[in-house]
């Protein structure tokens, strides 16, 4: 059983507990690092607008296709339409082969390992993970990977500030 | 319907393109989150690089900010979930280099290094025996504790934050609370290591 006062004493908020927690030091992050995140948030300004939905309607209207374009796409989507259906009447059609069964393929998972990134995975994938990994691959000694992963890292965030922290893990 | 904070104002101004509130929200936001990230990983250098990068996804994805709870929620989901990153990152990479090394086996169980007694302790004693304290906690208290003290969250807030029940919330930081008023008695540890004495009761 818990004393019923321990914690109902604390929550309150005068606790000697708060208080002499209050007293410590209360260390703030360094200048270098609050000039990276508002840089950084500067920078994402920059490059991307909100999201759509959150966009003000006078930016949704200037981006939006012109009017004199619309009848183009339209006869560009019944020719394709026109030529899909044709392909499928008319297109040589395939025999069904004995070895179409469906085969067992084996693939051998590696889920303990850095995976490479492919462009599409860096909206998923934060930085810092992305770092970590190629951190990871320079200690495993597999520098031809760490080196491939931190050009790709370099051409995806190619603003995103690196602590020094991760500087002399990453580098060869 | 709970009127908006200040904060989720800020946030909400930001989401629509006003670049000042994120500044504001920054400012107000930068102390306690630095020491809560800091505190939980006891590295510097990782708790820069964890700053930033919850900075980074807020920033990420603002065009999906809704207003459905209190601002300081949902900034520090964001910090739980990089800090969880980051703890099962390195417990991952320690398993893997344990692995590698197979020839040497580990007479004890292996831990992920910034968990490790001594770095702890090294961390530690560089603080007060409050701190010290706070330090040598099991990360799951640390972490109540630190969001309580640092961001003012009610324990209903802390269990959404952290994604366990209420009840588990509540345990955590009465057993916080407990271990670390014995560490303000100034009796308790009288070799003044409360570091290794509070590990040795847990």
């Amino acid at each position: 059983m818990h004393p019923p006062d321990d914690l109902d004493e604390y929550l309150r908020g005068d606790s000697a507990l708060s208080c002499q927690y209050r007293r410590e030091s209360a260390p703030t992050p360094p200048p270098a690092l609050d000039r990276r995140v508002l840089e950084m948030s500067r920078a994402a300004g920059d490059s991307a607008a909100p999201h759509d939905s959150h966009t003000p309607r006078n930016l949704r209207a200037t981006s939006a296709p012109r009017p004199c374009l619309a009848p183009l796409a339209f006869a560009a989507s019944v020719l394709t339409s026109v030529a899909l259906v044709l392909a499928i009447v008319f297109g040589p059609q395939s025999v069904k082969r004995v070895d179409d069964a469906p085969r067992v393929v084996r693939v051998v998972a590696h889920a303990e390992l850095p995976r490479p990134y492919t462009n599409n995975s860096k909206a998923a994938r934060p930085p810092s993970a992305w770092l970590a990994d190629i951190a990871a691959l320079r200690r495993a000694g597999r520098n031809r990977e760490a080196d491939e992963e931190l050009r790709r890292f370099r051409s995806a965030y190619p603003t995103y500030p690196v602590y020094p922290a991760y500087s002399a893990a990453i580098r060869p | 319907m709970e009127p908006l904070d200040e904060d989720a104002k800020l946030m909400l101004r930001y989401r629509d393109g006003d670049a000042a509130a994120f500044s504001a929200l920054y400012f107000r936001h930068k102390g306690p989150l630095y020491r809560y990230l800091l505190r939980q990983v006891r590295n510097a250098g990782i708790a820069a690089d964890l700053f930033q990068d919850v900075w980074w996804r807020l920033v990420a994805t603002r065009g999906r900010y809704e207003a459905r709870a209190k601002f300081a929620t949902y900034l520090y989901r964001i910090a739980h979930n990089c800090t969880m990153d980051f703890f099962r990152r390195a417990s991952r990479l320690h398993r893997n280099a344990a692995a590698d090394d197979s020839d040497a086996p580990s007479p004890e169980p292996e831990v992920p290094e910034s968990q490790r007694p001594d770095v702890i302790a090294e961390f530690a004693e560089q603080h007060s025996a409050l701190l010290a304290a706070v330090s040598a906690l099991p990360q799951e208290q640390r972490e109540a504790f630190l969001l309580h003290e640092e961001t003012g969250l009610t324990i209903e807030e802390i269990a959404r934050v952290t994604d366990v029940g209420v009840e588990t919330a509540k345990s955590r930081l009465r057993y916080a609370v407990r271990k670390l008023k014995k560490s303000l008695l100034p009796t308790a540890f009288p070799d003044a290591r409360p570091v290794r004495a509070l590990n040795a009761s847990t």
